[in-house]
């Protein structure tokens, strides 16, 4: 009977031990968590820089329609036209968007030449319209538009995606913490695209890159190697 | 895309930006009255009511359009005293018709009363010798603009 009861004690204690164990790695990760800022909002936030590969769907990218901070009823054309577009897709319960509404404040750019910048955040039902008024610079064109998260499965906040209206495609979507990191992901996106359809090219013109090969290998036309002297003639076997 | 406010709807096309906003009453406690703009080229955020700030953003074949109601004191005037929505004319179009001339641009604009309700619409071209090219344009989108009653 009392080797049972120490037996069980010792159960009991090794339990409670795993227990605690169990506990304070739990708050470590709540801790850890917390210090990269998920849990604080009431949206997924998302503070590392990521590029996912552009969308490959047909479907032209969807103008915005919603509304401006003061409540009048705004059309923002993105496909169809010869201007590149990134949206920004910020919001008022995001505290990694905290530094980027800020960074707007001082310049309405966002320090990003040569591209329209268009803020859209969530509509006045989701957002804290109090809140946004305070964080949303003059000069930026923002819209209040839930329906323009949904058409582009925003998937965390902050998140950018850039759009080149001349042929209405997607050119690069990710989530970036800072205007510098944007500026790094459509330098990077634009790469991408290039890479794609130069690949897309090439495999299109199958002649035209073994050209290719054969130049970097040396070989151009007129070359000797083109024309063996004793090379099997067709029919002739 | 439709967009529709303050008894005003417009079939906006694809590339196009527009915005139906309440204009800053004149004097405090005054009426607010609507005004549209539509452009194919990107708006600025910042702009006047009958497009300063963006007129100076516009190429040769950019279009900007500005429609705003003037207050019911206006109604039976004879500056609104043409009934139903216009259509524009190119012949109409001259450079010294813009509210702030800029280098080749050409605008015209038209007093009208419909539904009940007094309006000035002014269109803005990026190019006064494309204006053919442009009218046509205009004129499609306009046809789509319907003015419920005030």
């Amino acid at each position: 009977m009392t080797a049972v009861l120490v037996t069980l004690s010792l159960a009991v204690i090794l339990l409670a031990v795993l227990v605690v164990g169990l506990l304070r790695s739990h708050a470590d990760i709540l801790r850890s968590l917390h210090q990269l800022g998920v849990g604080e909002d009431v949206e997924h936030t998302h503070t590392s820089t990521s590029t996912p590969q552009p969308r490959l769907n047909a479907d032209a990218p969807a103008d915005i329609a919603g509304q401006t901070l003061r409540g009048s009823t705004v059309h923002i054309g993105v496909s169809g036209i010869d201007t590149r577009t990134l949206l920004a897709f910020l919001s008022t319960g995001c505290s990694a968007c905290i530094g980027l509404w800020e960074d707007l404040a001082a310049d309405p750019t966002g320090g990003i030449a040569g591209v329209r910048l268009v803020v859209v955040a969530k509509s006045r039902e989701d957002e804290s319209q109090s809140r946004l008024e305070e964080l949303a610079p003059s000069g930026v064109t923002l819209v209040q538009s839930t329906e323009a998260w949904q058409d582009y499965g925003v998937p965390v906040t902050p998140y950018f995606v850039l759009v080149d209206g001349s042929t209405g495609t997607t050119v690069g979507e990710g989530s970036a913490p800072s205007w510098g990191q944007v500026r790094s992901l459509i330098v990077q996106a634009t790469g991408d695209r290039a890479a794609v359809e130069r690949q897309e090219f090439e495999v299109d013109t199958g002649e035209i890159k073994a050209d290719a090969e054969l130049r970097r290998s040396g070989i151009g036309p007129g070359h000797a190697s083109l024309y063996p002297e004793n090379a099997p003639i067709e029919g002739n076997q | 895309m439709r967009m529709e406010s303050h008894g005003i709807d417009v079939d906006v096309p694809q590339g196009w930006d527009g915005e139906i906003y309440r204009r800053s009453p004149e004097e405090v406690g005054g009426e607010t009255l609507p005004v549209m703009h539509l452009a194919n080229f990107p708006l600025p955020a910042e702009r006047g009511d009958f497009g300063s700030g963006a007129v100076e953003m516009m190429r040769s074949d950019s279009v900007l359009i500005a429609l705003a109601e003037f207050g019911p004191e206006s109604v039976g005037t004879a500056l609104f005293s043409r009934e139903g929505f216009p259509l524009v004319d190119a012949e109409d179009f001259a450079p010294d018709q813009m509210q702030r001339p800029m280098a080749g641009q050409s605008g015209a604009q038209y007093f009208f009363t419909e539904n009940g309700r007094t309006f000035c619409l002014y269109v803005a071209l990026g190019s006064h010798s494309r204006r053919r090219e442009l009218v046509p344009e205009v004129n499609q989108l306009l046809e789509t603009v319907r003015v419920t009653l005030s």
